[in-house]
This record gives C-alpha cells, sequence and structure tokens, in this order.
C-alpha cells in the first residue's frame, strides 16, 4: 500500500530536511500511517506534535479527561482557559494547525470502553496515562493483530517509553569503507589518501519483541534476575511504583494532594517492590518528592524519544531501541533497555 | 506553569525560576522547542534573538510556525506563538543578528543565563566571547540528524566554546578542483566558483581555468603545457581579462561560454599530458554536437529533483539558468553581483547543470537536483524529535546552572543507538579550561605562521584576525614601544595600510601584535612567525599553543635535513598509524550545527557511534574512565 503513495513537490518542500535524513520510501510509508494516541497531558501532546511535524496520513486523539490546572506545565497543545474541558478536543485545534496534510480527529470517549476491534482501525497504537491492566490488555490486542505498539509515561522529573513491535522487520544503512580502485588509480600518493570514503549499504534486519506483562511480571529474585537488576536501571522501579499508585486510586499523583499522595507513594513502595523480589528499601522513596506533574523538559526528552521510535516502526527505517527507554531528571541518564525477556 | 504550582520543583530550584531572566539565541530547530520548554517550565522574563525569516523548508520541526508565517521575523513569530503556552511570560524579541554592537557587555549583564540555539560557528564564538566578558554562563547545543549535543560554558569553571582548536571546513586541493576532478563533489565545488566567477565577487582562490601550478606538471613534463599557455592566452584572449567582463561581453551567451569551459579549457587541460598518464583523460564537448547517447532517469521518480538529467538536458538548463541569472544581475545595476544561495532556483539549475556536464567529461557519475543541493547548500537534515530532546536537556542543565551547581553540569550526547552501557543519552564530565586558550586564558596569545613580505594589513584583518580569529571590529597596534596603530576599527582611520605588506611596518618574525576588540571585551597579542614557504601552501597558520609551533619547527627542521621520501619502513608506518588514529574531521556548516567530528578511534570503543563537538573526545574519556557501571545504572 505504501508503495502507491506518491510525495507531492508540496510534501518535497515541507519534508524536504527529513526526506534528507531517512528517505523517500520511509517518507511513504509515514504518509500512509494511522496512529492512535491515547492520552493527551504533557507526554502526549509532545508525541502528537512529532509525528504530525513528521508528517503521517491520520491521528486519532483519545482523551476522556478534562484539562487541569497541571496541564500549564507541559501541555502546549491546550488553550489556557480550557481548564475543565476535555483534553482530546482542545487539543485538535493546535495539531491540526502543526501540519494541515495529517487528518487528526478527537475522540472524547474512555479507552476503556473500546471494544477490541476499535484498535484495529491503527497501524499504530500509543498509550500513556493509561493504568497497567489497560496497556496489558491493549498490548495483547495489538500483539495479535500485528499492530505496532507503544506505551509511555512522565510523571515529574521522571518518565518512560515502552515497545512491542512484535516481529519486525527493518532496513538500516551499515556504513563501510569504499575501496576506490579505478578512479583514485592515477592520483599521486597524497591526493590518494583523501579519495577513501565511506559507502553506505542498506540492510534487511528484523527483531521480536515481547509483551509488556512478560517485563512487568519479570521475577528479580531469581539467580538470573538478580544477575540483570545490577544493571537495570531504578528508573524502572519508580515507575512500577507510580503505575501501581495509578492501580490503586484510579488516578495520578496530584499537586492538589501532594502530602498525602508522596506519604501514600512512599508506603506503597516496598510491597511492589517485594512482590517482584527486590528487598523493600531498593529504591530510596525520595523520588516521592520530584515525581509531580509532567515536567516540560522531560516530556520533551521522553516524547522524542517516543516520537522517533513510532517514526522508526512505521517507516520500518533503522534499529528500533528494544524495548524500553528510561529517562531519570534527577540523575539525568537516559537509558534503553530490553527488560522481559 | 511548573514554577507557579509548589510541589513541582524544590523550593530553591522554583525560587531561582521565578526570578530569572534568560536569553535565548536563536530561534530554529532548537530555539522553538527551548521557548516551548522554557514558557511551561514558568521562566517569567526570556529575550530571545534571530535574524532569520522563516522558510518553508522549516516548518517540518520549526512548529511555532506555520505556512502563513513564510517570510517573517522567527523571533517575532516564535514569541507569539509561545505566548499561547503561557500568556503570563515576558517575551522580548530582537528580529537580529547577535553580533551588532547594540548587543553589548551590558546587554550581556542583564541575563542570569544564556542560552545558544545557533546554526553556525562564527555566532558561538562571538556569543562565547561576550559571555566570558560578561561572566555569564552559556549553555551550547547543536544536532545534525538522529545526533545531538549539549554542553555547559562557565568563565574559569570549565573550558570556553574555543578551547580546543576548531576543525578547518573541508577544502580541496585547487588543483583538484581546476585539472582533476575525480569527485562528484569536485565538479560541484567546481561549478560554485564558476556561478561566483561569472556573477559574483571576484575571488582568486575561486579560479576554475586550468592550473599550470600543479605540483604534477613539475619539471619536463609541465613544459609543453607551460608553452602551450602562452599560445592560449594569444589565441583566446580570455584569461587576460576577468571571466566576469568576458562572459558580460559575450551577453552570457550559452554556446560561447559552454564551449568555453566545457571544450576549450579541457582541451588545454589535455595538453597537460603529465596529468593524464595514469587517469583517464576527460573528453571535451562541443554545444553543437552533444552525446544523445546518455540516458536520463527515465522511469518515473516521484519528485523531479530525485531525476538525473542527461547532457542534453543539462545543457538546455545551463542556458536557461545564464539568461534568468544574466536577468537578476542586469536588475542589479552597475556593480551588482549575485550571491549563490541553494533556495535559489536558477541558482541551484546552474550549478546542478555545470557540475554534472564537467562530471561527464571526466567519466564521473552524474548526480540529481537533490543530491548536489545537499552537497552544494551543505544541508544538515534536521528533525523535530532530536530538537526537542536536545532542548529538553538544555533546560534540565540550566536548572542546575541557576542553582549554581556547576560541578554538576554535563556536557551530554545524543547517540542514535544506546552505547554498550545502554546510555542513549551519554553525559561527559566537563573540561577544565586551556590554560593555552587565546580566547579565555588571562593573557591570551596566539601565534600566526605567515610570509610578511606577501601578507598585506587586509589579509591581516579580514582573513586572520576576524575570519580566523573571530573579532568583529579589531583595533590592532604593534607592540614596538611606540605604539604604531596597524589597524583601527574607526571606519577610514587606517585605510591608507590596507595594501601594504606587513614587512613595510617593520613587522617581522617575532613581533607582537595587540588586538582590541571593543565590543567583545576582549584583547589578544598574536605573535608573527614568518616563515617564506607554508605548508600545502597555505596563506596563514593560526596556532593556538605555542609549544605547538616549537614542535612543528622541530619536526621541519628534521624532514629538510631528509631526502624527499627518505623516511624509513618504520617512520612510514608509525606516520600511517598516526593517520589512522586521527579522528577523521568533517566539518559541516550551516544549518543547526557548526560542527561534527566523528571519531573513528570511537568505533573501537564503547561509543559506536558518536557526534562530538569540537572539543569532546577528551571529555568523553575521561568520563569513559571516570564512570564505574554501577554508579551510572543504580
Amino acid at each position: 500500500m505504501a508503495e502507491q503513495i506518491t510525495i507531492t513537490e508540496d510534501e518535497a518542500a515541507l519534508y524536504d530536511r527529513q526526506i534528507r535524513l531517512w528517505g523517500l520510501d520511509a517518507q511513504r510509508r509515514l504518509r500512509a500511517s494511522r496512529v492512535l494516541l491515547i492520552g493527551l497531558r504533557g507526554l502526549g501532546a509532545e508525541v502528537a506534535k512529532n509525528i504530525v511535524l513528521a508528517g503521517i496520513k491520520s491521528l486519532t486523539l483519545l482523551d476522556h479527561t478534562v484539562v487541569t490546572e497541571e496541564d500549564a506545565c507541559s501541555q502546549f497543545l491546550v488553550p489556557r482557559q480550557d481548564v475543565g474541558k476535555n483534553r482530546a478536543e482542545s487539543s485538535l485545534h493546535r495539531v491540526q494547525q502543526l501540519n494541515p496534510m495529517v487528518d487528526v480527529q478527537a475522540d472524547i470517549s474512555n479507552v476503556g470502553d473500546k471494544p477490541d476491534d476499535y484498535f484495529l482501525n491503527f497501524d499504530v497504537v500509543c498509550a500513556t496515562c493509561c493504568t497497567l491492566t489497560l496497556l496489558h490488555r491493549i498490548d495483547e490486542i495489538c500483539a495479535a493483530h500485528k499492530i505496532k505498539f507503544f506505551a509511555g509515561d512522565v510523571f515529574g522529573f521522571y518518565g518512560y517509553m515502552f515497545a512491542d513491535l512484535g516481529f519486525h522487520e527493518y532496513a538500516e544503512d551499515v556504513q563501510k569503507t569504499k575501496a576506490k580502485e579505478n578512479i583514485g588509480e592515477g592520483e599521486p600518493a597524497t591526493k590518494k589518501a583523501k579519495i577513501e570514503e565511506l559507502e553506505t549499504h542498506v540492510v534487511k534486519k528484523s527483531a521480536t519483541f515481547t509483551r509488556l506483562s512478560n517485563a512487568f511480571e519479570f521475577d528479580w529474585g531469581t539467580t538470573e534476575g538478580a544477575k540483570k537488576l545490577k544493571r537495570t536501571p531504578n528508573t524502572f522501579f519508580i515507575i512500577q511504583v507510580l503505575l501501581q499508585f495509578m492501580e490503586k486510586f484510579s488516578r495520578r499523583p496530584e499537586v492538589k494532594t501532594l502530602l498525602e499522595d508522596r506519604q501514600a507513594l512512599e508506603e506503597l513502595t516496598p510491597g511492589v517492590l517485594e512482590k517482584i523480589g527486590l528487598k523493600s528499601d531498593y529504591i530510596s522513596p525520595e523520588f516521592a518528592r520530584s515525581c509531580f506533574a509532567e515536567l516540560s523538559p522531560v516530556c520533551a526528552i521522553v516524547g522524542g524519544v517516543l516520537g522517533q521510535e513510532i517514526i522508526k516502526a512505521v517507516s520500518q527505517k533503522d534499529r528500533p531501541h528494544r524495548n524500553f527507554f528510561f529517562f531519570n531528571g534527577i540523575d539525568g541518564s537516559g537509558l534503553v533497555d530490553q527488560i522481559g525477556d | 506553569m511548573a514554577a507557579s504550582i509548589f510541589g513541582v520543583f524544590d523550593e530553591v530550584t522554583q525560587n531561582k525560576i521565578i526570578s530569572s531572566k534568560v536569553l535565548v539565541v536563536g530561534a530554529g530547530g532548537i530555539g522553538c522547542e527551548l521557548l516551548k520548554n522554557l514558557v511551561l517550565s514558568g521562566f517569567p522574563d526570556i529575550e530571545i534573538i534571530d535574524l532569520d525569516t522563516i522558510d518553508v523548508s522549516n516548518l517540518n520541526r520549526q512548529f511555532l510556525f506555520r505556512k502563513e508565517h513564510v517570510g517573517k521575523s522567527k523571533a517575532q513569530v516564535a514569541k507569539e506563538s509561545a505566548l499561547h503556552f503561557n500568556p503570563d511570560a515576558k517575551i522580548t524579541a530582537y528580529h537580529d543578528s547577535i553580533m551588532s554592537s547594540d548587543y553589548d557587555l551590558e546587554f550581556f549583564k542583564k541575563f542570569d543565563l544564556v542560552m545558544n540555539a545557533l546554526d553556525n560557528r562564527v555566532a558561538r564564538n562571538h556569543v562565547n566571547r561576550m559571555c566570558l566578558a560578561a561572566d555569564k554562563p552559556l549553555i551550547e547545543s547543536g544536532t545534525a540528524g538522529y545526533l545531538g549535543q549539549v554542553s555547559v560554558i562557565k568563565k574559569t569553571v570549565t573550558e570556553c566554546y574555543e578551547c580546543q582548536p576548531q576543525a578547518a571546513q573541508k577544502t580541496f586541493p585547487g588543483c583538484t578542483i581546476r585539472n582533476t576532478p575525480s569527485e562528484p563533489i569536485h565538479c560541484i565545488v567546481w561549478a560554485k566558483h564558476l556561478f561566483n566567477q561569472l556573477f559574483g565577487e571576484d575571488d582568486p582562490d575561486q579560479d576554475v581555468s586550468p592550473d599550470t601550478a600543479d605540483p604534477e606538471l613539475a619539471g619536463e613534463a609541465g613544459k609543453a603545457a607551460l608553452e602551450s599557455e602562452a599560445k592560449a592566452d594569444a589565441a583566446g584572449g580570455i584569461k587576460r581579462k576577468s571571466t566576469q567582463a568576458w562572459a558580460m561581453e559575450t551577453g552570457y551567451n550559452a554556446e560561447k561560454l559552454f564551449n568555453k569551459f566545457f571544450r576549450d579549457d579541457i582541451k588545454y587541460l589535455l595538453s597537460m599530458e603529465a596529468l593524464w598518464k595514469k587517469r583517464k583523460p576527460p573528453v571535451p564537448l562541443d554545444w553543437n554536437n552533444l552525446p544523445q547517447d546518455v540516458p536520463a532517469t527515465t522511469h518515473q521518480v516521484a519528485i523531479c529533483d530525485q531525476r538525473l538529467w542527461s547532457v542534453q538536458e543539462c545543457a538546455d538548463v545551463f542556458a536557461k539558468s545564464l539568461s534568468s541569472l544574466k536577468e537578476e544581475l542586469i536588475k542589479q545595476g552597475e556593480g551588482g553581483m549575485l550571491v549563490w544561495d541553494k533556495d535559489d532556483d536558477p541558482a541551484m539549475d546552474f550549478v546542478t547543470s555545470a557540475a554534472n556536464i564537467r562530471a561527464h567529461i571526466f567519466g564521473i557519475p552524474s548526480k540529481t537536483r537533490f543530491d548536489v543541493k545537499s552537497m552544494a547548500g551543505n544541508i544538515i537534515p534536521a528533525i523535530a524529535t532530536t530538537n526537542a530532546i536536545i532542548a529538553g536537556l538544555i533546560v534540565m542543565e540550566g536548572l542546575k546552572v541557576l542553582r549554581e551547581e556547576f560541578d554538576k553540569c554535563k556536557a551530554v550526547f545524543l547517540n542514535r543507538q544506546p552505547n554498550s552501557r545502554k546510555k542513549l543519552l551519554v553525559p561527559c564530565q566537563l573540561e577544565k579550561p586551556n590554560p593555552k586558550c587565546y580566547v579565555c586564558a588571562p593573557k591570551p596569545e596566539v601565534t600566526v605562521i605567515l610570509n610578511t613580505h606577501k601578507i598585506t594589513v587586509k589579509v591581516l584583518e579580514e582573513k586572520i584576525i576576524k575570519g580566523g580569529l573571530g573579532m568583529v571590529a579589531p583595533d590592532v597596534e604593534i607592540d614596538d614601544g611606540k605604539g604604531t596603530i596597524l589597524i583601527s576599527s574607526e571606519e577610514g582611520e587606517t585605510e591608507e595600510n590596507t595594501e601594504k605588506f606587513l614587512e613595510q611596518f617593520g613587522i617581522n618574525n617575532g613581533v607582537r601584535l595587540k588586538c582590541d576588540d571593543f565590543l567583545q571585551n576582549y584583547n589578544l597579542t598574536i605573535i608573527i612567525y614568518h616563515r617564506d614557504k607554508l605548508e600545502e601552501d597555505k596563506e596563514f597558520q593560526i596556532i593556538g599553543d605555542v609549544s605547538e609551533i616549537q614542535a612543528k619547527y622541530l619536526e621541519d627542521k628534521e624532514n629538510e635535513d631528509k631526502q624527499p621520501n627518505g623516511l624509513t619502513e618504520k617512520q612510514a608506518t608509525e606516520a600511517a598509524t598516526a593517520v589512522e588514529d586521527e579522528d577523521e574531521v568533517m566539518l559541516v556548516e550551516e544549518e543547526e550545527i557548526q560542527q561534527i567530528t566523528v571519531s573513528k578511534k570511537r568505533k573501537h570503543d564503547e561509543e559506536p557511534e558518536v557526534v562530538n563537538g569540537d572539543t569532546v573526545k577528551k571529555q568523553r574519556l575521561i568520563s569513559d574512565v571516570a564512570e564505574h557501571y554501577d554508579d551510572i545504572i543504580s
């Protein structure tokens, strides 16, 4: 299907600087892709911006929640005066303005109420602000129907993204030094040295991804787990506590209930850690002081990585990060890790 | 706004943000993203400056701009769009160059933090100096495709932007361009030079005619050609006057120009027989007898710029672009000239056609207009995601700077793939200032090697002091006890000096020149090092570190004592190894980033793919040693 799509001269002018990076074929595939974005808070806004600018075919913004004061920290797609209005609807106008060539829709229903076959309308599903239970369900549906699945969230200084691309085939540029025999033959030695150059070959590769549940239910108490643990980013466990909070209270930690939410997070931590085979004090409860609202620069970093992974997945160009990216704004680390297989 | 909501930041950070005043230099790819992050984080007082206007090719990433904004001021539109995100922020926009004297020391002193979101080295050097002079912390950044970097510069604490020598722009030997091209890029550079010769400023460094001074023609082999040079001059009568004057006389006649550059000049090149002993000789083309058997791309290509042209098509485009460019030049009136611009269609058509015709002559593969544009325009591909990540990292470093935690500040690199320690973002320790830096050292000194009999005051001012050493309006006096003024920043004051050679002022080996740039609040002593002949026929050479020149001098001495090519096998091997270990330096100017150093050596160690800014290789190595597995991961 993608092969039949032609890029117009207008599109070539608009996308010039990125076509020079990933090529026309990748741009054609992007142009054919239909994306569902669940959750329009700070991270969702960054992802929407990045993939709409890149030139996908269509984007559906799905969110049943309303704009709050906290959105002012990072949600640049909703007008400030829209507090109390639906997030997806409020975002629609500015998303569309980013690129008139992309078909953008808003859906104000609750993702939890969507039947399984709703997701079959998309090539990519990117879920933010969802509970673990919901993420597991959507991941399974996507895996069963070969839909590329992404999840991500930002809590204050912390953020992550996850990808399950199933069995994924992609093209990768490999550079080799080109030996130039014919042309360089007559050159004196001094000139010859300068002629050596890199030649790019396109190589076809594939990767197999694991389900989200395998990562979140991984037992770190085993010998194998303990060995892996040393090199696993701590942010992963912080995120698990935060997701557990959402599971338990059916909401995110919020600044308006700052003190009690902080306490709840500290109390939750040992139980979450023990359940996956870790010591109850494996991570310091300090994180609960810096995980409120969504920091704009953190959304930009996680949303930048997540947006690029979506672009890679649909354009089938370049090796995807398998299968997590974690950003920790306190220690400044940005790590890719393979967890769950 | 994060800083106005209690509980998002710690109290110290919150107060620092609320009371801050910051400057963003550049409203392009990084600048747009950065401005968004700053207003959302709650920075209350932001000034942004950019001299550029909006182009359609910006819209795929500079998300504060839309189609209806094309042609308008970037800084102004960025301000208006960002105010929608936070109407309470105070944003001041300047549609201007940061290098203008309006932005003096007092201007820079207003800010708590300066953030560069620039795309060229000249402006980066200037802001670096202004921030050093005003003692304000600076965050430097850049992106290129999937790669990017951020680093922090603080006077006396870290390296400044100019502490390490900056890689020179990639150049090609004149004789390769003029006589023996072997790559498409050689033909493209030649075609750009031809454009300037025909329509632009006359630059003797951009001669396009055959070069009889090619070192390969030394001795007997070049004799025939040298003899025929006189004949050619007499016959054509072309070389004696300027190419532009001659082309003007012909009315930019396509046939005459074509036959001169692609037939007669090539025939002349063929007469330099030594060049073609081992090379495939070029084949001259005649306007009236163009090969018709060279096929263009016949199959359907989505974008017409990605189609290859036949020789006939090239000739047609050559003729058409010549006549458009002639019109443009005439419109400018007496003394007018054109400046080559990749976004000007006739200029781009001209270079594409001329480069491909020359490529055909030399049996070099031709290139599409799309590819020629990348190469001729030094286009750095740019995407929204990389800019977003880098702009996010700038703010993360900025928070540490506001808290004055300079020991915690890092240079951070965004890689394409995680390294073996899982890092996609690679933080590196900041280097200490280079005590011999000719910019940030307490008493900056620099050595310039040149021939005092051949360098005029004008060349010293324009190419060395402004071009090479980055001053804007220098005053220069000779440190001869009398304080003889050589160059004055007051217009006209030292005009009579400009065409004189340095030696006429008694400037010879070891003489010190005191340079002062009032705007940059920068004093630099230049030590002149006279040599009759420089390596690779360079006009001059700037050496930051004096010990380097002593080493160089000794080396030269040794070489002089040797037979040419008299290296022992061991020495030759060592030399070859040294080249291998040397960073392969590629410099890309213009859009988005000023310079990328891809380290060959790096490929062998843990960072599989890295873009480095100028200074970074050492920093990264240090951080690799300093950091231990466990303290990065946990």
